[in-house]
């Protein structure tokens, strides 16, 4: 066998030397101390956009630190093809980084592959320390359920309640001159007349979209979807619930098979029927969703729609024409208390932004790298960039985050240019005194209305804790066997119904093929598991 | 070209030829239509694309594609490693298979069947990544640039087409004759069999050579260093290629949003940059499908 | 040296007293083909045939600790829990539907395209042709599904706005069960047929010219030579290719079907591939997956095998 090899090699090796060229195949050398630096390898599943990492200061600085120079592999495509014959190779680097690069499944499915960090926290982290410390649910979302910690968590205290805001065309609503919609009824007469007049005032009655939302997919439902309306009739959504799990009054549900995702359907196939919404609203991909709602020029062309943050949304000629609304009444009498998405959870924390090969020769080192991330000032230059470019330091202890440089960029594109952003392991503690930048500021301006909303929903009976639960294989082994049956199988219909109609006739039916497919078994392990982290509590 | 004689031309080939150029222009224009697409949507605002209003000619136009790809300095490690993967690559491939292909092509050699089969074989039942990375490892392919010559070098498939070439093209007279004056396998193979199936060669070698040129996988599994990395790795990195598979795409925290018409940009130039340089080849490999290559061969 | 092979060889085989050859008492004569072929068989041999023990996994779980061959054995259960699948019957039917139409309807289009170029008598034109129809092949998948939602968009897209124009502005291409297999397959032959067709014009380059001048002479009009000169010369080619395609009937790509999914054409554009890719996001299942392409794999076989038989018995060319 080694002969044959030799012999092909050789072979091989006789044409290079026609080629002129003499690199071999070497094996990557031992890291090794060079000019008292510990040498490390990682891996970081990055941004395309996110620049080198050697031109970021803040990261240099955090090598300087720690005394270690990394030798980088930045990722930015094809992460989990990579990752699978990475990890049954067992050839990882020392560290890898990235907001669930390494999954939970992962280390359970790839046991003694990844170092339990559990122990070295106190010693070697004291930042890491000091976050579980001041927010003990980073610990529980780092804990396995066997209690050992292989991945660190983040938390980036800034972001909002919610991914979705509810945005309508105010100068269409003041030239038509009607009212702001405040129930499902409304909405469709303001609609209606969106589409029947010439909303948009460029002389053509025909050229406004009344409605759209994000394209659903096949695989789960996600933000910007009308699914929040789900909240008009009291089901929080939590995280998005993209395979439609949530939680109410302590029981979890799945609104694929509640009867008020029916209403839902059938109002939107109302809307659907009488031209209110884009008729590619199921075919477009997300880069028409959101060219579309640029408009022509300073005209706008979407009249009621949701996204993350205005200007994103609309593009910076057409933005100011549009206003963040309240979350609907589902009727004007509904005494139903209202809802929304409740997404804070997922929007400021992550799990496993990094974790250590058990490998690795270096792991004080590591770890000493890892816990310099954790400072709370290197984390905000993880998050937004370096501090001189990207962050002001006012000299007082307090910091501000500054305009993009680039001019033509706006803040957000700045920032994962910039920087790890959300994707690196952070601590934002509490008490970092920070400013944000106009995006996030304007986020925050655009949540407003819905925060009366947001703050009443009872987070400890009505939202699904996603984050803090851990599966054990078997059970999250079956859960995805079971969704992946029914939940595109469910989509089908959804758009099927809102296109087409024909959802009375079929719900029936419906619903019984979703219960066969184990829809009512996940929802038991959910159960289980969700009793089981309220009892710890 | 010198055969039709012009002066003696039936009606029904007048005919015949009309719609002959009719046809070639009808494809042509529905095949460079979308190509041009490609050209004018590489330089043009994004939003206007993805509207439908880029047409016919470039709107806004903005070479952020093209820059955003070329200030990457990988960029010409990968077109310098991919050109030595593709050159070396396709010459050992061809080595290895077309005198399998002949070999096979031989009735009388006793094994044919049975290796075919075995090698047919191949083209379905695999091991699955994992024992194939493990076996890279212990051969010490991987990160190594062989990787990308070495493995794999026979593809069975190409193997079949110059097998079913040889079989078939090569008048078996010749072989008679040539094995009376006493010439062997080797030099009928390289004297004879070869010149004469210059057509098929250049096929296979450009089946070859845009296999080894759009090869990404090979360097995403088996390649950790970003000097050995080939130009598809690097555009991919710049590409989001996978940007429709993350679930619900502009996840508001995350990047999706803000960074999608950048994006969408770079996805068109990247075509442009990675198919320019085998356009450039094509032509040297076209000129062997003139007719009349073997006869001149046979007679010269 | 090699005095006795090639045909007349033959003869002397049929005689009585021939002892019959085996690989063994010919290996002496063969041995420079053993030479020849011998690279191509260590090739083979170390990177496809060593690594096929990976197999066992879709009979076993996956074990990190115990390695690929020490996880537990569960024999057909995997096969099984595929089988069972509320989704089997739909992903089948779907997965055939698409690749056969993808092999009936892609076949044929670079053979005519071949023959089409093969009368082009402009030198230019004939090689400006050449080179437009084979550069498609190079757009990749997700920019060739960007160039159809773009292009096929029923509100902006060119060829939405020409079907306007024929009345038929209602359908929306992208996004119905009845247009999701014509917009495949017709996009898959507007991206490969020229790639495709090369190895035609290559057959077609070996006709001999004097065929040609002789059909003049016997008064054959174009049509004629056509059927009678070239398409005998490119019979070996389709045929081998043919069989070789059967090779697919479960074979439809991943990424093109995955990214031309939308909600209103998942029932019939949910495949094999995309199911597992699905299942494979949310937890990663090694032994489900490689029993479901195993499965495929021995499909595609017995496919293959069958067509391959076919061949051999009506035209005595065939893959082995």
């Amino acid at each position: 066998m080694k002969k044959i090899l030799a012999s092909v090699l050789a072979l091989a090796l006789g044409t290079s030397l026609l080629a002129g060229c003499s690199s071999g195949g070497n094996e990557p050398e031992e890291p090794t101390a060079q000019g008292g630096k510990v040498k490390l390898k990682a891996i970081m599943t990055k941004h395309p956009l996110t620049q080198k990492f050697e031109n970021m200061k803040w990261l240099q600085d955090a090598e300087e630190k720690a005394g270690v120079d990394i030798e980088w592999q930045e990722v930015s495509a094809d992460w989990d093809q990579k990752k699978g014959a990475m990890l049954a190779s067992e050839d990882i680097p020392d560290l890898i980084v990235g907001v669930n690069s390494i999954t939970d499944s992962d280390f359970a499915q790839f046991p003694g592959l990844f170092q339990d960090l559990s122990g070295m926290i106190d010693q070697y982290a004291p930042n890491v320390k000091a976050m579980f410390d001041a927010k003990p649910e980073t610990k529980i979302i780092a804990t396995q359920q066997d209690g050992k910690i292989y991945g660190l968590p983040k938390y980036q205290r800034f972001w909002p309640d919610t991914a979705t805001r509810q945005f309508i065309n105010k100068d269409w609503l003041d030239r038509l001159g009607l009212q702001m919609p405040m129930t499902w009824d409304e909405l469709f007469d303001v609609l209606k007349a969106f589409k029947d007049k010439d909303a948009n005032g460029n002389g053509d009655p025909n050229d406004e979209i009344p409605m759209d939302f994000a394209p659903t997919g096949t695989v789960a439902f996600g933000y910007f979807m009308p699914t929040v309306l789900l909240g008009s009739e009291g089901i929080t959504l939590s995280d998005g619930s993209g395979s439609g799990y949530f939680v109410e009054d302590g029981q979890v549900k799945n609104f694929f098979i509640d009867d008020r995702y029916k209403e839902l359907v059938k109002f939107l196939n109302k809307c659907f029927s009488a031209g209110l919404i884009n008729p590619e609203v199921f075919t477009q991909d997300y880069t028409k969703y959101q060219s579309v709602a640029r408009g022509k020029g300073n005209t706008a062309s979407v009249g009621f729609t949701w996204g993350w943050e205005v200007t994103d949304r609309f593009g910076n000629a057409v933005s100011p024409q549009y206003t963040a609304m309240a979350p609907l009444k589902f009727t004007a009498d509904s005494t139903v208390q209202q809802s929304w998405s409740y997404d804070y959870n997922t929007l400021n924390y992550g799990v496993n932004t990094v974790q250590m090969s058990a490998a690795s020769k270096h792991k004080e080192a590591a770890m000493k790298f890892i816990n310099e991330l954790y400072n709370p000032e290197v984390s905000m230059q993880v998050l937004f960039g370096s501090l001189g470019t990207n962050i002001k330091d006012n000299g007082d202890g307090s910091f501000a985050v500054l305009p993009p440089q680039d001019q033509a960029m706006d803040p957000g594109t700045w920032k994962w240019t910039s920087t790890w952003a959300d994707n690196g392991p952070m601590y934002i503690a509490d008490s970092l005194k920070l400013t944000l930048g106009t995006d996030m500021q304007s986020v925050g301006k655009q949540t407003e209305p819905m925060q009366k909303v947001l703050n009443s929903i009872d987070k400890d009976n009505d939202v699904f804790p996603n984050l803090f639960i851990k599966y054990s294989a078997a059970d999250n082994s079956t859960m995805a066997l079971a969704n992946t049956a029914f939940v595109p199988m469910a989509l089908a219909k959804w758009s099927q119904w809102i296109t087409k109609g024909g959802v009375d006739k079929e719900w029936d039916a419906y619903v019984e093929n979703c219960k066969k497919t184990g829809l009512l078994k996940n929802i038991e392990i959910m159960q289980k598991y969700y009793d089981d982290y309220k009892s710890k509590l | 070209m010198i055969l039709t004689h012009r002066k003696r031309r039936s009606t029904g080939d007048v005919l015949f030829q009309v719609m002959v150029a009719a046809l070639c222009v009808l494809i042509f224009l529905i095949v460079a239509y979308p190509l041009y697409f490609v050209v004018i949507a590489s330089v043009s605002d994004q939003s206007l694309v993805s509207t439908g209003q880029v047409t016919l000619y470039p709107k806004h136009i903005s070479f952020f594609g093209y820059q955003e790809i070329f200030k990457d300095a990988r960029i010409w490690t990968g077109y310098k490693n991919t050109i030595i993967y593709t050159v070396l690559g396709t010459a050992v491939n061809l080595l290895f298979t077309l005198p399998a292909a002949y070999v096979l092509s031989r009735k009388e050699f006793r094994a044919r069947r049975f290796i075919m089969f075995a090698f047919v074989v191949t083209l379905f039942f695999n091991g699955g990544l994992i024992p194939t990375y493990l076996l890279m490892k212990q051969l010490h392919l991987t990160n190594s640039m062989w990787v990308f010559i070495i493995p794999f070098s026979v593809n069975v498939y190409n193997l079949i087409i110059a097998r079913s070439f040889f079989e078939h093209s090569i008048p078996k007279e010749l072989h008679e004759a040539a094995s009376m004056d006493g010439c062997s396998h080797f030099t009928f193979f390289v004297k004879i069999a070869l010149p004469l199936s210059k057509a098929v060669v250049s096929v296979i070698a450009l089946y070859y050579l845009v296999a080894h040129w759009n090869d990404f996988f090979t360097g995403l599994i088996y390649i950790q260093s970003n000097s050995l990395q080939p130009l598809q790795i690097v555009l991919r990195d710049i590409l989001l290629s996978n940007q429709v598979f993350s679930s619900g795409a502009g996840s508001g925290g995350a990047a999706g949003g803000y960074a999608q018409q950048y994006a969408d940009q770079v996805k068109y130039a990247v075509i442009i940059v990675s198919t320019l340089p085998i356009l450039m080849v094509y032509p040297f490999i076209q000129k062997y499908f003139e007719k009349g290559v073997m006869i001149g061969s046979v007679k010269g | 040296m090699i005095s006795r092979s090639g045909p007349k060889y033959k003869k002397a085989a049929a005689l009585p007293k021939a002892r019959k050859q085996t690989v063994l008492n010919t290996f002496r004569r063969d041995h420079q083909l053993w030479i020849m072929i011998f690279p191509a068989i260590v090739v083979i041999f170390i990177f496809n045939y060593i690594p096929m023990y990976g197999i066992q996994l879709a009979f076993r779980d996956y074990s990190f600790t115990k390695g690929l061959t020490g996880g537990e054995w569960r024999g057909l259960f995997y096969f099984r829990q595929f089988f069972e699948n509320y989704m089997f019957v739909d992903l089948m039917k779907n997965t055939v539907v698409i690749s056969v139409a993808t092999i009936v309807l892609s076949f044929p289009a670079p053979i005519i395209l071949a023959l089409l170029i093969n009368q082009v008598r402009l030198k230019r034109a004939k090689k400006t042709l050449q080179t437009t129809v084979y550069l498609p092949h190079f757009i990749s998948t997700v920019v060739m599904v960007g160039l159809l939602s773009v292009l096929l968009s029923p509100n902006s897209g060119i060829i939405g706005h020409l079907l306007q124009w024929f009345g038929l502005g209602d359908v929306n291409l992208l996004g119905s069960t009845k247009t999701f297999v014509p917009v495949y397959v017709l996009s898959e032959i507007w991206q490969h047929g020229g790639w495709n067709s090369i190895i035609y014009l290559a057959a077609l380059s070996t006709v001999d010219p004097q065929l040609y001048d002789s059909a003049k002479m016997d008064g054959a009009s174009r049509w004629q030579t056509i059927r009678y000169v070239d398409i005998p010369a490119l019979v070996p080619t389709i045929i081998i290719l043919f069989v070789l395609s059967m090779g697919s009937v479960l074979g439809t790509g991943f990424e093109k079907v995955f990214l031309m999914q939308n909600p209103l054409n998942l029932p019939v554009s949910e495949v094999i591939a995309t199911y597992v890719y699905k299942i494979g996001i949310i937890s990663s299942q090694f032994s489900y997956s490689a029993a479901i392409g195993l499965f495929n794999t021995v499909i595609n076989f017995i496919f293959l095998f069958i067509m391959n038989m076919i061949a051999k018995r009506f035209s005595d060319i065939s893959l082995w």
